[in-house]
């Protein structure tokens, strides 16, 4: 009897071991599960961004009594993974925007914008004191854009990883780059010796 | 005393039930040589695509799966599935990553290496070689490339681009280590049954520098104006063939055109063939010396014979015409690679000659000659040589180029499997792609995206 209950209760706690679980977790915890581009990656890039943007004196300045328009271009991946570079920006612009301090034009959905201003104008189907007017939009005064670069250095026990993001912000009028920001990051995984 | 008479016995049916048990289940390739069982995705027939891509699936999911997938990214890419195959290779590529990031010592490690050691090297999981992986990774860039990813494609070169160099600092290390330690084993004994592997290894320099890939990668990086990374793989590709004075063309042209020389008016066509099928490896006898007098093992090699002849493919466009070379001999790289892993596969081999004979011998003490027979069978049937290796890869990868004006050309390609005839468009300082595969006698060709403008 004795040798069936330590049977079923050894069972019970394979059984447990094995089953598979859903938790929720903070995202703004450490991601550590490979050395590659992650989720705390993005959010040190984009508060080292956007701090260091908000509080260079002529950006200061130029935001004091106005709020300047933007539009992101893009930034280039250039490292051996296939990092999606648009989250990044999107995180930056987020911030950006809800600061205060900038606005934004999105020139990803141009095309779609410019579907339903010739479907408010042309349809016939909309109000024309209510419609959106062709050629009001604002035009944008500086652009943002940037680089994503890796450096990968490998051998048997060690894999390390050296990541750098720059970002600029470029005065369309003038050509003249007003603010560059950099953030560097480090991530070193060793083998352990032994495991499963 | 009398349990362990018990458990003696029980011990005695063990070791005559295992090996039945052994004999009787076909697991993957640990009884079932590789190259036999390859010859179905290797060469296809008609109309049973399917059912061959799902046994690869259902394949890559076991102890070997890295090789049944590399073979399945490839089949999917040559069936026009260029989505699929891009999934099935990113998979690939993250078993490499996690192969590469497990700890050095492993208790599974452990147990498929006792496996190893009481059956056959088939019982260790399949490791894919450096030169294997490089080819996985340009044929993801070409998997990206057809999409139009352009940063997708140029991600995958700069991991081929990586994997050669890491290839290259891992070897230079092994070679320094070898140097101090003594070898461990000496290979001069057997020297007459590796005459094939030996020829077919001197061919290449390493086993994994691939020039193709290095090629491939300059030509991308030349169209979108990355004139300093193109020469850096330029030079590779002379470095390694450095008798080819087109090569030489290109790294002159790539330096012209950094130093803001640049022609106006012309694009390039490029043409990157695969032609023939790499060959497999052969199962030799070799006498291994034991404590009890010599026992023939199965041993893997390539035979002298095996591998098929490179043949260029001519191309004629608008007037020119130019040849494909051969950039990388990939029978050659298998060799070599087969024969850098040859010592330990030796070492391996007198560990598990000393333990089956020891077998034999206690089977024919204590069962007398039933026992005796069924160990025999058992050694018989389980002395199998690891045969394995990524069979759907090409016999020789092969490239060449061509500038031509801008608008729409004919490309007319002729080689020995035939003649094709593709309409092109070339555009100005652009590289307009032709991925040309030789199988079975037929040319299979498909023209890339056009790559042009700054990345």
């Amino acid at each position: 009897m004795r040798v069936v209950m330590a049977m079923m209760l050894g069972v019970a706690l394979l059984a447990s071991g094995c089953a598979s679980k859903v938790e929720y977790g903070d995202p703004q915890a450490r991601e550590t599960v490979t050395p590659d581009f992650g989720s705390s990656d993005l959010q040190m890039i984009a508060t080292k961004m956007v701090d260091d943007m908000m509080v260079f004196p002529p950006v200061v300045e130029l935001t004091r009594n106005r709020r300047p328009v933007l539009f992101v271009d893009r930034v280039k991946n250039k490292t051996s993974e296939h990092v999606d570079t648009e989250s990044i920006t999107d995180t930056i612009q987020s911030r950006l925007i809800n600061s205060g301090k900038f606005r934004f034009v999105d020139m990803t959905v141009v095309d779609r914008v410019r579907q339903q201003l010739e479907y408010q104008q042309d349809s016939g189907m909309v109000d024309q004191s209510t419609a959106a007017q062709m050629g009001r939009q604002i035009g944008a005064e500086f652009m943002l854009y940037g680089n994503l670069s890796s450096i990968v250095k490998r051998d048997n026990s060690t894999k390390d990883v050296y990541y750098k993001f720059t970002l600029k912000l470029l005065n369309i009028q003038s050509g003249i780059i007003e603010w560059s920001g950099e953030k560097e990051i480090r991530k070193t995984r060793s083998r352990s010796l032994f495991g499963l | 005393m009398e349990a362990g008479r018990v458990w003696g016995n029980k011990k005695h049916w063990l070791m005559l039930v295992l090996p039945l048990w052994l004999a009787g289940c076909a697991m993957g390739s640990l009884f079932q040589p590789y190259p036999s069982q390859a010859q179905s995705w290797v060469h296809p027939a008609s109309g049973r695509n399917a059912s061959i891509v799902q046994h690869l699936e259902r394949a890559g999911k076991g102890r070997d799966g890295v090789l049944y997938l590399q073979e399945l990214g490839l089949l999917q890419q040559r069936l026009g599935n260029d989505t699929a195959s891009r999934t099935v290779f990113a998979d690939v590529i993250n078993h490499y990553e996690h192969t590469d990031a497990q700890a050095l010592i492993r208790v599974t490690g452990l147990a498929s290496q006792t496996g190893a050691l009481l059956i056959n090297d088939n019982a260790l999981p399949y490791r894919a070689p450096d030169y294997e992986r490089i080819f996985t990774y340009s044929y993801q860039a070409l998997n990206y490339w057809a999409a139009g990813d352009v940063t997708g494609t140029a991600v995958e070169l700069r991991r081929a681009a990586q994997a050669q160099r890491m290839a290259e600092q891992h070897r230079e290390k092994e070679l320094a280590k070898a140097d101090e330690d003594t070898a461990p084993l000496d290979l001069s004994q057997y020297q007459g049954y590796f005459e094939g592997l030996d020829l077919a290894a001197g061919a290449v320099k390493s086993s994994f520098q691939n020039a193709w890939t290095f090629y491939l990668s300059a030509l991308f990086w030349e169209a979108h104006g990355e004139y300093n990374d193109a020469l850096v793989d330029y030079k590779k590709a002379l470095e390694l063939h450095p008798e080819a004075d087109w090569l030489k063309a290109d790294v002159q042209r790539v330096s012209r055109a950094l130093d803001g020389q640049r022609q106006r008016g012309i694009g390039t066509v490029a043409v990157i063939y695969e032609q023939g099928d790499v060959p497999a490896r052969q199962e030799v006898s070799l006498p291994i010396p034991t404590p009890h007098g010599l026992f023939l093992v199965a041993f893997p090699s390539y035979s002298v014979t095996s591998g098929s002849v490179a043949r260029p493919l001519t191309f004629h466009v608008a007037g020119q015409s130019a040849q494909t070379r051969v950039l990388a001999d990939v029978g050659a790289l298998a060799a070599r690679n087969l024969r850098e892993q040859a010592p330990g596969m030796l070492i391996r081999q007198v560990l598990r000659a000393t333990g089956k004979y020891n077998l034999q011998k206690k089977a024919n003490d204590d069962f007398g000659g039933a026992g005796a027979f069924l160990t025999q069978l058992f050694n018989l049937i389980s002395e199998q040589a690891d045969r394995r290796s990524w069979l759907g890869l090409p016999a020789y990868a092969q490239a060449g180029r061509i500038t031509v004006p801008v608008g729409e050309q004919q490309v007319l390609l002729s080689g020995p499997g035939g003649d094709a005839s593709v309409t092109v468009p070339v555009v100005e300082r652009g590289l307009t792609l032709i991925h040309v595969t030789e199988r079975a006698g037929r040319l299979v060709a498909r023209v890339l995206p056009v790559q042009e403008g700054p990345l």
